[in-house]
């Protein structure tokens, strides 16, 4: 297309005059493109979003115990024994990681609680004080406080502490409400959001004591319901593991943990994600081909209304593929048209679904996100295009006898 | 003659397939037709004036006989340069003016200058020949629904000419004047003879038949009369 080309000004004109017309037909384009880009930005940002929340945790082996667990064949499904992490199995683990790493067992149970006599449930954590530093940390906007609690202190995550007003230095009671006595301890620190994770320990909506307490407590001692290895290199992770593995693991049709990876949940999670992705966009695609329809017909229109035209053109010397070209032009002008709407009209939905949905808009911008409104626009351009090679054919095509003539 | 004919038409038969069966509207027409003729074809209706000046305008092919236009044989050029020999050779003066409705009276007398050099007028060949048919400047930035039938019928003629054409083809160039503009458009068509251009008019109007230089009666698809 060059600059002032006599073919591109006529197709833009011939869209001027029929403006009402050809504004409704690139409707459908501007819903296309918003379709596509929008849901390929939200897809891409919920990977990004999740992608980061797993990455903090990356360098964190979890390991459970193999609790269901199934018989030989033909024998009946029987579920472990063995609900709980020993004491041996940790020494194992503790001496195969060695300086690679360092080992947390950790103790869970779920339970009510109350806090400024408003109560709720949550998760409650048993940790070893020296752990804590390693993948916790505080928030010190609710007070300054420390890790290091003592048996009657505990950790309150970052949910619990804005909905029930927490300050460090109030009191939590753990147990039923029901129950006439219970425990009374004190808040020595609120702990900074994590979010999603996938290391087994979200403390968002957790409180998190010292494992002292938690054993004297509810009993279970060297009983760990999981046991997370962080490791110094995340290289070592596939070694780590199979070490792991072989030491504890010794009988292979009966293993006696499961020993997973942020890794492996990753590349699970990515995958479901893009899938569906990939499922909503081609929804997305689907009005692209009832816009594409529209489009064909505004098309049709503008050929048939312009025989005449035609035939002057064709009549004075103009080359059919002038003609075609000349066609070709208005679709492309109805499809820029269109994507340009939907490019824009995408970036103000997009963000605002992102927003409502994702809750966070940090990723939006990125190269992964962004793409996706030039890609949409693309589609719907080219979708134009298509749409307009069957009149552009039939209009230099015609019989300029025939087309001079027909009024 | 040593020189040969601009354009020379030899056993030349067209014949339409329809519906109803076959409908031959010339029938072995020979004609010759020099450099400087002002030829004028007359005939009732459906005499085949229409057929001879789509043949002449090179828009159809003869289903038989031959069609020579400077020297080439129609017949065996190929689709794009016939469409190349029509933008280049034949200047096209149309009853109903046909313009392009789209483009300025200016633009509509660039276009065919866009067609052959592909890219915008810059010699300002456009806007002399407007002048010459009497368009001014304002005039010329309208579109063609906005001039008068005798402006529009000066502006296609202008149009006509920008390529320097050998042959104006005029099929009723006055057809939806009134007399008085009729015959200005007759003057100016006239004056374009003299300066040696062939000029063949279609007219069922015998005084504007007058202007010609020679006459062809067609009837039934055949040549009655050349005088």
């Amino acid at each position: 297309m060059k600059f002032g080309d006599i073919f591109f000004d006529l197709s833009f004109r011939s869209v001027r005059l029929n403006f009402t017309r050809s504004m409704l037909a690139a409707i459908g384009i501007v819903i296309g493109v918003v379709a596509i880009s929008a849901m390929g930005m939200l897809g891409t940002n919920m990977q990004l979003e999740v992608k980061e929340q797993l990455s903090s945790s990356a360098n964190t082996i979890v390991i459970t115990p193999d609790s269901v667990r199934m018989g030989t064949p033909g024998a009946a499904p029987s579920t472990s024994s063995n609900s709980a992490i020993t004491k041996t199995e940790l020494t194992k683990i503790t001496t195969v990681v060695g300086q690679n790493g360092t080992v947390v067992p950790i103790y869970s149970t779920s339970s009510q609680f109350t806090i400024n006599s408003i109560p709720g449930r949550g998760m409650v954590y048993g940790l070893d004080t020296s752990d804590i530093p390693e993948f916790l940390s505080l928030n010190d906007t609710y007070g300054e406080g420390s890790t290091n609690i003592g048996v009657n202190e505990v950790l309150v995550g970052a949910s619990i502490a804005s909905n029930f007003g927490v300050k460090v230095g109030d009191r939590v009671k753990i147990g039923s409400v029901t129950e006439s006595s219970r425990p009374q301890l004190r808040i020595a620190g609120v702990l900074n959001s994590r979010g999603t994770v996938v290391d087994g320990v979200s403390t968002d909506n957790a409180i998190v004591v010292n494992s002292k307490w938690y054993t004297n407590e509810y009993g279970g001692k060297d009983e760990y319901n999981q046991v997370n290895v962080i490791v110094k290199d995340t290289d070592n992770i596939p070694d780590i593991e199979d070490a792991i593995d072989a030491k504890v693991n010794t009988n292979s049709k009966s293993p006696a943990i499961r020993i997973r990876d942020a890794e492996t949940l990753l590349a699970t999670t990515t995958s479901t994600l893009g899938t569906v992705t990939t499922f909503i966009m081609a929804i997305g695609g689907i009005s692209l081909v009832v816009a594409a329809v529209s489009i064909f017909n505004v098309m049709m229109m503008s050929v048939n209304e312009r025989i005449q035209e035609i035939g002057i053109l064709l009549s004075i010397g103009t080359e059919r593929g002038e003609v075609r070209r000349m066609f070709l032009y208005e679709a492309f002008i109805l499809g820029l048209l269109g994507a340009a709407i939907g490019g824009v009209c995408s970036l103000v939905i997009g963000y605002s679904v992102v927003d409502s949905m994702i809750g966070t808009t940090a990723y939006f911008f990125m190269f992964d996100s962004i793409i996706y409104v030039p890609i949409g626009m693309a589609i719907g351009i080219v979708v134009c295009i298509i749409s307009g090679v069957y009149p552009a054919w039939k209009a230099s095509n015609m019989d300029p006898i025939d087309a001079l003539r027909s009024e | 003659m040593t020189q040969p004919p601009l354009i020379r038409l030899l056993d030349a038969t067209k014949t339409y397939h329809l519906e109803s069966g076959d409908f031959t509207a010339l029938k072995e027409v020979s004609l010759d037709i020099q450099e400087n003729d002002f030829v004028a074809i007359m005939g009732p209706s459906g005499s085949g004036k229409s057929t001879m000046m789509n043949l002449l305008g090179l828009l159809d092919v003869p289903t038989s006989g031959m069609l020579c236009i400077d020297g080439k044989d129609v017949a065996k050029l190929s689709n794009l340069e016939r469409t190349h020999m029509r933008r280049d050779m034949i200047g096209y003066i149309f009853q109903k003016f046909y313009l392009i409705p789209l483009l300025s009276a200016y633009e509509n007398v660039e276009y065919p200058l866009i067609l052959k050099y592909k890219k915008r007028d810059t010699s300002g060949k456009a806007a002399e020949l407007l002048a010459r048919v009497g368009i001014d400047r304002d005039m010329s930035a309208h579109r063609p629904t906005q001039l008068s039938g005798g402006q529009q019928q000066r502006v296609a003629i202008a149009r006509a000419l920008v390529n320097d054409p050998k042959i104006l083809l005029c099929d009723e160039p006055t057809g939806n004047l009134d007399r008085k503009t009729g015959l200005q458009i007759m003057d100016i068509l006239c004056t374009l003879h003299h300066e040696g251009r062939c000029v063949i008019l279609v007219t069922h109007d015998p005084k504007i038949a007058e202007y010609a230089t020679r006459t062809i009666q067609l009837d039934d698809g055949q040549i009655v009369e050349d005088l």
